[in-house]
């Protein structure tokens, strides 16, 4: 059973297209892991939709003209470049098949699990493991932030940390707890500032993260966790 | 026509004159109800005159949002050419039941948006939208296979095809028609009947969860 969910600005970011990719990422992954989020992104999406193109009033002549042509072959008026590029587009008769979904999947310590469907064409490094910690870096180039699958092996656990800016956790497979409560699969955990915690798992745990570490650990006492925290997120 | 000018629509925007045309220029312009039709008949007829209107209802609102959003002009134009083919392309992707037409391009051109955005900030050229953004999930949660009885499911799905194209379908594959005998009965181009039935075996294939490479 799901309990956390993406805020609803993320949400809202999300349908509109203007959450960087990491961040659209996840949601992605959420919600096709909870059917309500999906819901309430399908009624966003079509209220964007509608205010978008209803805002959109364009030159109150021309659509005049038009609503009163409904009969006639004229066109809405249209530069030239456009009629050219409706030529251009219906000169080919491709269609596009759709993709099929292909499921993609990784082996970390021995374990199988199936890659979420929007990591499908994310660059991914090798596995880095220290002790109970495996990552895996995902290569989005989006400056500061940060995403990786992190996978925790059973009875693991990350030191506490604590950073600026933000942090995601979705956590894909296998449960953890923090002095929160315990998390399952599809919870999608948004924290940030000075929240400190220390996520622990019994069983072993496959998470999504994305994390803003600009300025990250650059002074005084967090400087100490540096070399964990960089590898970390 | 004197009244095109820019002069004289603001002056008829101001005079109280307006009264007797109230749905002039500061009325809203919802969207068409025929867009769907319009969607609809691109994907089941590849109609050209269809694809027009859709393009003259979509495009120059596309290129305005598009060049506000890239703060580039010349963007907004390439975003409407890339817009309007996926729509040519994939509109047999479009399920009226799920949505409205504004809604299916509204996604199709926020995607586009969204990979030219990252190709911009970005080193990377991959499209991830259709990744992050699915589109397939609309097709494939109304058709959960459970069983193996293929006939009977592919006739269930043969009956949900546009009607021409159920059509061309029946008269190739069971009546055993060539593409030419079909048109020349039909009295349309043998290109129409070979489109529809790429179209028809397209989405079939989809729903069926066939790999096609």
């Amino acid at each position: 059973m799901i309990k956390h969910h993406p805020s609803s600005k993320l949400l809202a970011g999300y349908a509109t297209g203007e959450l960087p990719a990491s961040i659209a990422i996840g949601v992605a992954i959420h919600c096709k892991m909870c059917d309500q989020c999906q819901a309430n992104v399908d009624a966003l999406t079509a209220q964007l939709a509608d205010q978008v193109f209803d805002a959109e009033i364009t030159e109150p002549m021309a659509y005049e003209n038009e609503h009163f042509d409904v009969a006639g072959e004229a066109d809405a008026p249209m530069d030239m470049d456009f009629g050219n590029m409706i030529a251009a587009i219906t000169a080919d008769d491709e269609i596009s098949e759709q993709s099929m979904v292909r499921s993609t999947s990784i082996t970390v310590k021995g374990k199988n699990f199936e890659l979420p469907a929007p990591l499908n064409n994310v660059r991914m490094s090798n596995w880095l493991n220290i002790g109970k910690l495996s990552r895996s870096s995902l290569n989005l180039d989006e400056g500061a932030i940060h995403s990786h699958l992190l996978h925790i092996d059973a009875d693991g656990e990350v030191p506490t940390h604590t950073h600026k800016g933000f942090e995601i956790t979705l956590l894909l497979d296998g449960s953890f707890e923090d002095d929160m409560g315990t998390y399952h699969p599809g919870d999608f955990i948004e924290l940030n500032g000075e929240h400190n915690h220390q996520p622990k798992t019994k069983e072993g745990c496959l998470c999504y993260t994305v994390a803003d570490d600009a300025l990250q650990f650059t002074e005084g006492f967090h400087k100490l966790f540096n070399p964990i925290g960089s590898l970390l997120y | 026509m004197k009244q095109s000018t820019v002069e004289s629509t603001r002056n008829k925007t101001i005079a109280p004159a307006t009264k007797t045309r109230p749905m002039t220029t500061t009325a809203k312009e919802s969207a068409p109800p025929e867009l769907s039709q319009y969607l609809m008949a691109v994907a089941a007829d590849r109609d050209k005159q269809a694809f027009a209107k859709l393009f003259a209802w979509f495009g120059p609102k596309i290129k305005r949002i598009a060049a506000q959003k890239l703060n580039n002009d010349a963007a907004g134009f390439d975003i409407t050419q890339e817009t309007m083919t996926r729509v040519w392309r994939k509109a047999h992707l479009f399920v009226p039941e799920k949505g409205a037409a504004t809604t299916w391009v509204y996604t199709v051109m926020r995607n586009v948006i969204f990979d030219a955005m990252r190709k911009n900030k970005t080193q990377q050229a991959e499209s991830l939208s259709d990744d992050i953004w699915p589109i397939e999930e609309q097709i494939s949660e109304e058709s959960p296979f459970q069983d193996h009885l293929m006939t009977k499911q592919l006739g269930e799905l043969v009956k949900k095809l546009p009607p021409n194209q159920q059509e061309a379908l029946t008269a190739v594959y069971y009546k055993q028609l060539t593409h030419e005998e079909l048109a020349k009965q039909l009295n349309i181009p043998v290109g129409t009947v070979k489109s529809r039935i790429r179209l028809a075996v397209t989405k079939l294939k989809q729903q069926l969860g066939a790999n096609n490479d």
